[in-house]
């Protein structure tokens, strides 16, 4: 199977799948719907990745991402849901996530944007 | 060199005694009869937040607004002038709402009754077999609602008598422009509809007492060392509109990712020049519903707009200066969103609890400490308006 993700990115290769999610509100409703365990894995493999992606995707428009890279980038936007689960919630997300999913976000600056 | 973290300085009760000491009534915060006071007091007659310039980029562009308080659907455009307006988005031959988009872009507005069709300046532009009215198209456009601007930020009002916008603000117009808010191009936003009262809503967001309680986790960078409480640095009052400074934590509890992912943003908001803004630390709060946080990370506000008397919608935005300039700030932008949408989630359920408590009837007044007392500021400037209202119209309380 080809390379979802630029070189260097491989171990996040089985992550693509669940977490490279177009916008915010999807990447939202994903961390309440995954399991603890899904999501202790991809923060395990991602946080220590995060300085190593942001340096390679760094340094150019977003819009000017390669479809590898806008990947990696989604991947790093789930990584910001997860981090707030896994690091600051900790026992408390199962409960604090029904509470959550009440405020509904409509419109995100990072949201990818369709070709004017 | 080793600089001692300056010590927390309590804000002495004194300071606020003038807001008064006396429990406060209840009823306000969950009877309907008070509640159609309120409206008719406080929201027909102040101005309301409803939007930003960004949201408004070109001619033609609109928004549509649905504030239930006024029972009223706003058309806000930009016309062709570049002048923007708000209208009510009601249709002069018969009355029916005229669009039903949220927003987006148009040259004209037609209503899909008889194809009566305006501008972007609320004139009406033409009318099928209009000659068989009898009437003036000069008589025919949008009604119009007062619309300003400040700090980019968009404020409607219905009472056509209403004072300037700009003298409304008073002296907190000039520190409004100076937040991010003035400067941003763009907003992330969430809302959520509630069951509560509107006050008791906003109320949970001018006061720290709460947060050891409730935001354990989240909120644990404001409180520490010795202000466990994390209690404001500063409060200060200027008509019926208020602000604080939050305190300045020296030692943070901050979890490595977190401390790693809020440094993220740092370069870029230097290199846009808003990590000295000199209102960084503060809330602005304007009445009636709406507070504005300067914190160049995540500067927000938050509106909490009044469906009915146990009943509100708040509407959070995190606004930001330019596009996206690279994935560090980007990343930056979607964790400080993520994490303040956390930190209300945790309180939605407590207001809720609070509105339920008090519809019981059980309890006959509640208390604000003098540290709540931003909370006391606001009932004091709703009860004088709704009692100044009902002594001129004559209507019980």
């Amino acid at each position: 199977m080809s390379a979802q993700l630029p070189s260097g990115f491989e171990a996040l290769e089985p992550f693509v799948a669940t977490w490279a999610l177009a916008t915010t509100a999807e990447r939202a409703a994903m961390r309440s719907a995954s399991s603890p365990e899904q999501r202790a894995a991809f923060f395990a493999a991602a946080a220590p990745l995060l300085d190593s992606a942001l340096a390679a995707l760094d340094g150019r428009a977003m819009a000017d991402l390669a479809p590898q890279e806008r990947r990696l980038m989604d991947l790093m936007y789930s990584l910001a849901h997860v981090a707030l689960a896994v690091e600051i919630q900790g026992p408390d997300e199962i409960k604090s996530a029904p509470l959550r999913d009440r405020l509904h976000i409509t419109r995100s600056a990072t949201d990818r944007r369709t070709a004017a | 060199m080793n600089v001692a973290a300056p010590a927390y300085r309590p804000i002495p009760a004194d300071d606020v005694a003038w807001l008064g000491t006396d429990p406060v009534p209840a009823a306000p915060y969950y009877d309907p009869a008070w509640f159609e006071l309120e409206r008719k007091a406080v929201f027909l007659k102040s101005w309301i937040h409803v939007g930003h310039v960004c949201e408004l980029p070109e001619s033609g562009s609109f928004v549509r607004r649905e504030l239930e308080f006024a029972k009223a659907s706003l058309l806000i455009v930009r016309g062709r002038d570049g002048v923007i307006r708000a209208f009510h988005n009601v249709c002069t031959h018969r009355g029916t709402q005229l669009v039903a988009e949220a927003a987006g872009r148009q040259a004209k507005f037609s209503c899909p009754y008889h194809m009566w069709t305006f501008g972007t300046d609320g004139a009406l532009l033409s009318a099928p077999d209009f000659e068989a009215f009898h009437l003036e198209k000069k008589d025919c456009a949008l009604p119009q609602v007062s619309l300003a601007e400040c700090g980019r930020m968009l404020f409607v009002n219905f009472d056509p008598q209403a004072q300037p916008l700009h003298e409304w603000l008073g002296d907190y117009a000039e520190r409004l422009e100076a937040m991010p808010v003035a400067r941003a191009t763009t907003f992330s936003e969430y809302t959520y509809e509630i069951d509560a009262n509107w006050k008791l809503t906003y109320d949970n967001f001018q006061e720290n007492y709460h947060l050891r309680f409730i935001h354990p986790r989240s909120g644990g960078a404001a409180i520490g060392a010795d202000n466990q409480f994390g209690y404001p640095a500063s409060v200060g009052f200027c008509g019926p509109h208020r602000t604080q400074r939050i305190w300045s934590n020296p030692a943070p509890d901050l979890k490595p990712f977190q401390r790693q992912a809020s440094m993220k943003g740092i370069p870029a908001l230097m290199r846009r020049g808003l990590l000295d803004l000199p209102h960084g630390r503060d809330y602005l709060a304007f009445f009636p519903n709406i507070f504005i946080i300067g914190t160049p990370t995540q500067p927000f506000s938050h509106t909490v707009y009044p469906i009915a008397a146990n009943r509100s919608r708040g509407v959070v935005r995190v606004y930001w200066s330019g596009e996206d300039a690279d994935a560090s700030e980007s990343f930056a932008r979607e964790y400080s969103l993520c994490q303040i949408r956390d930190i209300h989630a945790e309180d939605i359920d407590m207001i809720e609890r609070g509105q339920r408590g008090l519809e019981s009837g059980a309890i006959s007044h509640i208390h604000f400490q003098h540290m709540e007392a931003l909370c006391r500021h606001l009932f004091n400037s709703v009860n004088e308006r709704v009692r100044d209202y009902a002594r001129e119209t004559g209507e019980t309380i």
